[in-house]
């Protein structure tokens, strides 16, 4: 995204809508920070600007990876993965992506609002490669993978930027604890934030198996979370 | 995509705050989808939600409600202040039966109030572990229990702090700064009724 600066009359209203903060005055044009914009085309599709300064442009690889992460109307070109991730537990009712006694668990880099260099996503990924969990396949964070025992990124997009981008795995409730101390250790060297989430098939009395030890490790399950309700057709009979 | 997930606040806070959304599996049921999808809102709407959107088109504050339902594709959202209105939408989509996933956020008990209500049962539940990491990078949690409604971050720190000062200055109402930020949250999953009373509280300190 770029802001003709031969059209940009400095009103200043589009500097609040960047989520990023990467829009500023530099003297009397507004001005956009490529290096900290991550692409979202939130300042191009609020229409804020009274006269049309803002240019949407489309970029290269490995640039394009900022807009395929952060952009959610675009489709990944790289990774022909609609969205920043899998249906996960959205569809899980007929697909059975989680059977009993294993649990999804999904780092998203960068949310809320903080934003992610794809260094810091390669380290939680690296730390939970190690942790034993097997990455989710048609995800767009790993198909950026070069080595998906590893967690290792492609190296050059490391430096790119994007608002948010999820690593997806899969695991054993067994494995909880290990995955656990590799997000504890990883989270303490990193230069943002994530948001963590685990995904389970729940008992028929409401339960999950997650929770106990998830309790012992003295980490807390919001009160508010998703769930699927078991509407979708034909429902995924899991065998016992 | 945990889209709908991680939405902070207080239990108060957060028991006016439903997300239903609905859609298919690719390469399950995902042949002629779009009908049910918009069925879905059709359904919806008849439950006066406070936003409903679709992400290949946007949300009713974008469009109109029409606009949207007749866009319906890939994934639709509806957002809801009352559990009632949960149970009600629930109850009228087992009858019509669309064989599309359909998946509620909210506070457990009160999204199990409603299932129960429909006769309906939890299937799979998304936990949120909370946020790690750098958090002091964060912004205050006033502000995060309204940017969090919109998971793909859209909705900018500062242009909630700027809807606040405009309220302050009474130079507008928190449901007409709500409609500014709505907007910004493509899917629809924002809750304006919700944020409108956020930043009330926030302009009146």
């Amino acid at each position: 995204m770029k802001i003709d600066p031969e059209l940009c009359i400095a009103c200043e209203a589009c500097l609040p809508y960047c989520p990023m903060a990467a829009i500023s005055m530099k003297g009397d044009v507004a001005t956009i920070d490529v290096d900290e914009c991550v692409e979202c085309g939130v300042c191009f599709r609020a229409g804020v600007c009274p006269v049309d300064a803002f240019v949407e442009e489309v970029h290269e690889w490995p640039r394009s990876v900022r807009a395929a992460f952060s952009n959610p109307l675009t489709v990944h070109k790289e990774t022909r993965v609609p969205g920043r991730g899998t249906e996960e537990a959205k569809t899980t009712d007929v697909t059975g992506r989680f059977k009993r006694g294993f649990v999804g668990i999904t780092a998203e880099m960068g949310r809320p609002g903080v934003g992610v260099r794809f260094y810091d996503v390669e380290k939680v990924a690296q730390a939970m490669a190690k942790s034993g969990v097997e990455f989710a396949h048609d995800n767009p964070v790993t198909f950026l993978m070069v080595d998906k025992s590893t967690g290792k990124l492609k190296s050059e997009i490391l430096n790119e930027k994007a608002c948010s981008a999820m690593i997806e795995s899969i695991t054993t409730v067994e494995n909880i604890p290990a995955v656990i101390k590799a997000l504890r250790e990883a989270a303490a060297q990193i230069e943002t934030v994530f948001t963590l989430t685990i995904s389970t098939k729940l008992e028929a009395d409401g339960s999950a198996l997650c929770e106990k030890p998830l309790k012992k490790l003295n980490v807390p399950l919001y009160l508010n979370g998703k769930v699927n309700v078991g509407l979708g057709r034909p429902l995924f009979k899991e065998e016992s | 995509m945990t889209h709908t997930l991680h939405r902070r606040g207080t239990r108060e806070s957060l028991s006016e705050d439903y997300v239903m959304l609905c859609l298919p599996a690719v390469g399950v049921n995902n042949e002629g989808h779009a009908p049910k999808l918009k069925k879905f809102l059709e359904i919806a709407t008849k439950y006066d939600p406070v936003n409903i959107g679709t992400i290949k088109l946007g949300n009713m504050y974008s469009h109109s409600k029409e606009e949207v339902v007749k866009a319906a594709e890939a994934v639709v959202h509806a957002v809801f202040v009352k559990q009632g209105q949960v149970a009600d939408v629930l109850k009228d989509l087992e009858k019509a039966d669309l064989g599309m996933s359909v998946v509620v956020s909210g506070i457990f008990e009160k999204v199990d109030e409603c299932l129960k209500k429909a006769g309906l049962k939890h299937h799979t539940a998304n936990f949120s572990l909370g946020i790690w990491g750098k958090t002091e990078r964060l912004p205050s949690n006033e502000i995060l229990e309204v940017t969090t409604m919109c998971g793909h971050a859209m909705v900018a720190a500062n242009l909630v702090r700027e809807m606040v000062k405009e309220i302050k200055a009474g130079t507008k109402t928190p449901e007409d700064a709500a409609k500014v930020l709505a907007p910004q949250c493509a899917c629809g999953i924002f809750n304006p009724a919700r944020a409108a009373k956020l930043m009330a509280a926030m302009a009146a300190k």
